[in-house]
């Protein structure tokens, strides 16, 4: 790609040509899912049971409790919060599926082989597919959770809470890339699959905010990666402010910066034993 | 009797197949034994900080999900293409069944066996020894229960799943239905109101997967059994019936397929 100079010549930047590469395929595959409309509905509306059975189990726990709050969230606020973990997760493509089976099949090769490189490729498609299942998501959970306990108490807090989705979706993505990659290694990596999203469940607090735990298992979850992929932002919607959007970005960062490099060195790692029979 | 030679030929072939790849299958079933554990050290936490809901403990979620997992790790091993029979109504890969001398759904049903239904399987037996419930009659009741469990829970994704023969692709709303089954089947059942009962009895038979076998593990009543019998055997009824309404509708495919 050339940029245009302040005295009037064309250059080349190959950054630029770089970011734009991505966000075409990042756009294909967003204009992809909207390709079947009936399959996207479909599926978002798993969120639907949940969230009703959050009500139920939620609404009597409180009432149990005999208090309004509990660990610092209200009954509107612990479904608000529920709503906006259950959306980044259920919101995310089965990215070490495809991975694993891009390696095992030998399709690698092909991605290979292109002008790009296959961890930022993957990255890229993997938003596109994520973007608007998680609107759906929250639409249809949105939907719900406010017919059962009405609006959320900051609205606002979405908008805060945005680049801590981002943030969390990324961390996802490296984790499970690296989960696919041990393909590399392993005949099978379902059972990788399923134990990390089950801690991600109970330490990233999906299904009980991490608020409500004991405090020596609140240090420990806020200590790990998880908290930042699920209760980081699903708490910065309901309790926005600088403090915690602090917090939760700075954590996010730290866990970017540190699984993208194990991910980098596992890649790197991993293409120097394929080997691609055929053709 | 001849089709239940013919059932445990199947089951035979379909063990030695995943046995092939033993690493595999190894991996598949203490990651799944390990799964079900990470899950329900939630309720562990949630039951250590609100002690019970209504009147349900840890005690009885100990119970009710090890009844789930084995009847739902029963069902993947035996009969495990009823989580996928929708696909092969509607891609037409049920020539295949059709040209054989056997019965229909029943080998197609069983000619899929999930290897990680093992670890299923054998974590509810585990998980219902750790009730600190459990009894010897206890754990016959515990098998009894599971394979009553195990006959709603197929023959309910054999009912849902052969709607494809009216509605052609559907694995969203079977997955929706089998998310929806499994949910509701582990929360504990003081939390819903008797219109969401009448739900989990009928439309999504989840107590008949979850509560009531538990309730007939942890305190014998001819009720809960009746209950259970008598769901069993409606639901079978019902979906054989439909999968066989919907057999007469059945458009053959013009794939070439290659069953292993």
């Amino acid at each position: 790609m050339t940029t245009r100079t302040k005295d009037g010549w064309l250059a080349y930047n190959p950054a630029m040509n770089s970011i734009k590469k991505y966000w075409a395929i990042f756009q294909i595959t967003l204009i992809n899912s909207l390709a079947y409309p009936g399959e996207l509905i479909g599926r978002s509306l798993m969120i639907i049971p949940f969230m009703w059975i959050f009500y139920q189990l939620w609404k009597v726990t409180f009432a149990a409790s005999g208090s309004d709050v509990i660990g610092g969230l209200t009954l509107r606020d612990t479904l608000w919060y529920l709503m906006l973990a259950e959306t980044i997760e259920l919101g995310r493509p089965p990215l070490a599926r495809t991975i694993s089976e891009n390696v095992k099949d030998g399709s690698i090769a092909y991605i290979l082989n292109k002008p790009y490189d296959f961890l930022l490729y993957q990255f890229s498609t993997a938003m596109g597919e994520t973007i608007f299942r998680a609107v759906m998501n929250a639409a249809f959970g949105g939907a719900v959770v406010w017919w059962l306990v009405g609006a959320p108490a900051h609205p606002e807090g979405f908008l805060v809470a945005i680049p801590a989705i981002l943030g969390a979706w990324t961390l996802h993505f490296c984790v499970n890339a690296m989960i696919g990659l041990s393909a590399f290694a392993f005949e099978d990596v379902s059972s990788f699959t399923w134990i990390y999203q089950k801690f991600a469940f109970i330490l990233g607090g999906l299904l009980i905010p991490l608020d409500f735990y004991p405090h020596w298992l609140q240090v420990i979850a806020k200590a790990l990666p998880f908290s930042s992929m699920v209760y980081g932002p699903a708490r910065l919607f309901v309790t926005p402010g600088p403090t915690m959007f602090i917090n939760v970005m700075t954590m996010q960062v730290v866990w970017i910066v540190v699984l993208g490099l194990l991910l980098t060195l596992a890649y790197r790692r991993g293409i120097t034993q394929l080997t691609v029979n055929g053709g | 009797m001849k089709e239940l030679k013919f059932l445990f030929a199947v089951w035979k072939a379909n063990l030695l197949s995943v046995m092939e790849y033993r690493a595999s299958f190894l991996t598949q079933v203490i990651g799944m034994m390990a799964n079900n554990f990470i899950y329900f050290a939630i309720w562990i936490i949630f039951f250590d900080r609100f002690k019970d809901v209504r009147g349900w403990g840890i005690n009885d979620m100990y119970v009710t999900f090890g009844v789930l997992a084995s009847s739902f790790g029963l069902v993947s091993l035996l009969f495990g293409n009823a989580f996928n029979l929708s696909d092969i109504i509607a891609k037409g890969r049920l020539d295949y069944y059709l040209s054989m001398p056997h019965p229909v759904l029943l080998h197609t049903v069983a000619s899929r066996m999930i290897a990680s239904g093992m670890g299923d399987f054998t974590y509810g037996f585990v998980s219902y020894a750790l009730s600190g419930q459990f009894t010897w009659d206890g754990l016959l009741r515990f098998v009894l229960a599971t394979l009553l469990a195990a006959v709603v829970f197929a023959a309910f994704l054999i009912l849902i799943q052969s709607l494809a023969f009216w509605l052609g692709m559907m694995s969203n709303f079977s997955a929706l239905a089998l998310n929806a089954m499994l949910t509701f089947g582990i929360y504990p059942i003081t939390l819903f109101d008797n219109y969401a009962k009448l739900i989990l009895f009928t439309i999504i038979p989840a107590a008949l997967m979850g509560a009531i076998p538990a309730e007939f593990i942890t305190k014998f009543t001819w009720q809960s059994l009746t209950g259970l019998l008598a769901g069993a055997a409606a639901f079978l009824f019902i979906a054989v019936t439909v999968f066989r309404l919907g057999l007469k509708r059945y458009e053959s495919g013009s794939g070439i397929q290659i069953e292993v």
